[in-house]
């Protein structure tokens, strides 16, 4: 394989994961907001500030004040705009699968036929359908259908691409968006819970969060044969029980697996083994949220140390190369 | 079976042109027969939806070009129609053996030209039509590839005139395009038309990479003994063509490289890939020659590999096609083809030219301006359709243009008669109608030789336009050898 094809393999892997988890990360509030209070107050723009965003400035370009209660349904379709149909925003689903069908045809060589069709089918649909946005049952409808659709990509993957470079470099830029995105869609609760508010609300349930992310039924497993029976039990859950694969110790532990075969993998390695004891050094479960807050904000830095190790290998050494 | 059933009556046939699927007396043609027995089943409604799926199916594989002036769209659905165009095996046996004919003495002659020159010496060709030539690569003077073969690689133009005679058009010597679509095409097709496959003996057509695999490893330098390391060379996603080097690349299942991603070390090429350099064995190059290698061609080429040129010279990589080739697919030295299978294989051509008048000759430059509203005037080195006048459709102001142009530069230009193109039904919004269209087959040679199964039919899908190129409005068909032979 060409050493420039790596980073759009590693590229192709990230953004196929992302437009899944973008699409989850939307489908979190709407659990959030099933499971609530009907009198709760849904913090919109939290979904562009744990995307790294600033969500006061977006909200501005789109006219709106994140502060005027009366503006809150503009500001949930703003929100929403930002997270799906505006080709213009980088965090957008259209946007992530532009990249992902960018990336395939860059390198088509590497790719069996099948997933190239199915990613051609997966961009056709996203374009075609993500391009008015509607309520929030039909958002729901799409975002689940997205999902959907990225597993076929997945499922071709599975059963007919060849086992081994690119596949590694597939497996573990998808493995480490994962471990990233579960982060942010930790974050969308953890700041709910900390957003000030004058109503007195009652608590968002971590339940949502797992039903997102489809791990409700695995995380009672986890609770029957693991846990103290607090709620905050879900937070060690999603961070560190590596059985689960969308918990961010599983994604971390693909990545090493995945790394060791490619070569000069020493410095990831070191890397996944920092982030892993990061993650492993306190019992979760007495976080406040507040330091909870702080604890994903590590991560997050880490996860991108980690892509720059990575990418900066296949980099210095195609110069290495020339010289 | 009559036309009346095949069309419900409609289909008005084009005076003085051969229709691939219907007679002139208004049957269908016997290879046509499994396609005119479906249309009278199930009638138009059925071949627009047939049309609909087929469309989709297009789209779900990702089949596309690209056009240069879209800027951000870089992607375009690739145009099918749904009616295949037909050909007896029989008579494509004799063609395809007209086209190895052709190509085997167009690469004699380009051998002699860099090498002996007897051609030129015996004055069979003028020489100083090769020799000022600007297709004439003086670096590749003195070099023999392997088995002596220059053109590994080549998509001849075919049409029909009137009496439903295949002529060559033109030979596509330097980079021809096409073949993917032609194997798309079938693809596409036995998903939509699954009953017809069942039905009838079509030849099939997906052998082609594996000869194409096999023709480009005999002319690996290091002979078998080593497994040889093929690159299709691209210059970059936003070619054209781009389409069919990734396509070509995954079905043989080579790499596919940009000209950074090679570098010359020790006289030989190499290839940076993930776990190191590699040798470079053989480059299908799909970038004009002049720009491989901005040493030895053009200096401000930015597609090329430094060095490259110096490597092939000594025999240590070889290129397909090498460079140099076009000289031999120039218009001009096309009328002097027959001569030139004549001269070196002591054979009549199997496949007649088109008549050709060379505008540097004096008399027939005469003519040519005498009759420009009759003929078709053709620029001797461009492709893609681009620079071509065809007189009858032309303004009187495009008429005067091009008799400046002939003047200024008259070894630039060729003309032809018009040619009544052969038509075939195509899906039309009002139902089936004739539209022109021509094929290109593609020809390979290395240690042997081979044709592939028809070609690519191209079609112009303007009422009465004779223009199939893609990049100005043309579409396609599959392409359908019938078993005829029992």
């Amino acid at each position: 394989m060409l050493a420039r094809s790596g980073e759009n393999i590693f590229w192709l892997g990230r953004y196929l994961e992302r437009l899944d988890d973008t699409a989850r990360l939307v489908n979190a509030t709407s659990h959030l907001l099933i499971d609530s209070h009907k009198d709760t107050e849904f913090g919109w723009p939290v979904l562009l500030d744990v995307m790294g965003l600033d969500s006061s400035h977006i909200l501005k370009e789109y006219g709106l004040d994140p502060k005027d209660a009366s503006q809150l349904a503009h500001i949930e379709q703003a929100v929403m705009q930002h997270l799906i149909s505006n080709v213009e925003s980088p965090i957008s689903i259209r946007t992530a699968c532009s990249q992902l069908k960018f990336n395939a045809r860059t390198i088509r060589q590497l790719l069996p036929r099948d997933m190239w069709e199915e990613l051609n089918k997966l961009d056709s649909f996203v374009q075609q359908q993500c391009q008015t946005l509607h309520g929030r049952q039909q958002r729901y409808q799409l975002m689940t259908e997205i999902s959907r659709r990225c597993q076929m990509v997945l499922g071709s993957v599975d059963s007919v691409m060849l086992r081994g470079d690119a596949f590694d470099l597939f497996t573990v830029g998808r493995h480490l968006e994962r471990a990233d995105m579960v982060t942010r869609i930790m974050d969308v609760m953890v700041l709910q819970t900390l957003q000030p508010s004058l109503l007195k609300r009652p608590r968002f349930r971590w339940i949502s969060i797992l039903n997102a992310l489809g791990g409700v039924e695995s995380y009672h497993y986890y609770l029957a044969n693991n846990a103290t029976g607090a709620e905050a039990d879900a937070i060690d859950y999603l961070l560190s029980y590596a059985d689960f694969p969308r918990s961010v110790s599983y994604c971390l532990n693909r990545v090493a697996a995945s790394a060791k075969g490619l070569p000069d993998s020493a410095a990831t390695l070191q890397h996944v083994q920092q982030l892993q004891a990061l993650i492993n050094q306190q019992p979760l479960t007495d976080l406040s949220t507040a330091q909870l807050h702080e604890l994903i904000d590590q991560i997050q830095a880490g996860i991108i140390h980690l892509h720059q190790v990575l990418v900066g290998v296949s980099l210095s050494e195609q110069q290495a190369l020339t010289a | 079976m009559s036309l009346e059933n095949f069309t419900g009556g409609r289909y008005p046939l084009t005076p003085h042109c051969f229709d691939e699927l219907v007679t002139n007396a208004g049957t269908v043609r016997p290879p046509a027969g499994a396609i005119a027995r479906f249309i009278d089943k199930h009638g138009a409604p059925e071949l627009f939806k047939r049309q609909q799926q087929l469309n989709q199916t297009i789209s779900d594989m990702g089949v596309c070009f690209t056009l240069y002036s879209e800027g951000a769209n870089i992607d375009r659905a690739w145009p099918l129609d749904v009616i295949p165009r037909t050909i007896p095996s029989s008579e494509w046996q004799r063609t395809s053996a007209g086209l190895k004919q052709r190509l085997t003495a167009l690469n004699l002659f380009i051998d002699d030209l860099y090498n002996q020159q007897k051609i030129l010496k015996d004055g069979i060709v003028p020489a100083d039509l090769v020799l000022h030539s600007k297709n004439f690569l003086a670096p590749c003077q003195g070099v023999s590839p392997r088995y002596g073969v220059w053109a590994n690689i080549c998509g001849t133009d075919l049409v029909r005139d009137e009496h439903g005679s295949f002529l060559v058009l033109e030979d596509n010597l330097r980079v021809p395009s096409g073949v993917s679509y032609m194997l798309e095409n079938r693809t596409v097709m036995k998903r939509v038309f699954p009953e017809l496959f069942a039905d009838s003996t079509i030849v099939p057509v997906d052998d082609y990479p594996a000869q194409l695999w096999q023709m480009l490893a005999s002319l690996s330098p290091r002979g078998d003994s080593t497994p040889p390391c093929i690159v299709v060379l691209t210059p970059g996603i936003y070619n054209s063509a781009y389409f069919e080097h990734s396509f070509l690349a995954q079905q043989m299942g080579v790499e596919l490289a940009e000209n950074h991603d090679f570098f010359v070390e020790d006289d030989l090429v190499w290839l940076k890939t993930l776990r190191g350099k590699r040798q470079v064995d053989v480059i299908y190059r799909r970038v004009d020659d002049t720009f491989i290698d901005p040493l030895a061609f053009r200096a401000d080429s930015v597609l090329g590999i430094p060095g490259l040129i110096n490597v092939w010279r000594k025999g240590k990589v070889a290129i397909a096609n090498a460079p140099g080739s076009g000289v031999a697919d120039d218009k001009v030295i096309y009328a002097f083809v027959p001569k030139i299978i004549e001269y070196y294989l002591s054979e009549q051509p199997l496949i007649q030219n088109v008549e050709t008048y060379l505008c540097q000759d004096p008399l027939e430059q005469s003519y040519v301006l005498a009759n420009l509203d009759k003929l078709v005037v053709k620029p001797a080195n461009e492709s893609g359709g681009y620079g071509i006048m065809i007189g009858p459709r032309a303004t009187p102001l495009e008429r005067e243009q091009m008799a400046a142009a002939i003047k200024a530069n008259p070894r630039n230009f060729i003309a032809q008669p018009t040619l009544n193109l052969s038509t075939a039904p195509t899906l039309c919004d009002t139902g089936l109608e004739p539209r022109h269209l021509d094929l290109r087959p593609f020809i390979l040679q290395g240690a042997e030789l081979y044709c592939s199964t028809g070609g690519l039919s191209r079609v112009a899908l303007t009422r009465g336009s004779l223009v199939v190129n893609s990049s100005q409005g043309g579409g396609s068909k599959d392409t359908w050898i019938i078993n005829d032979e029992g």
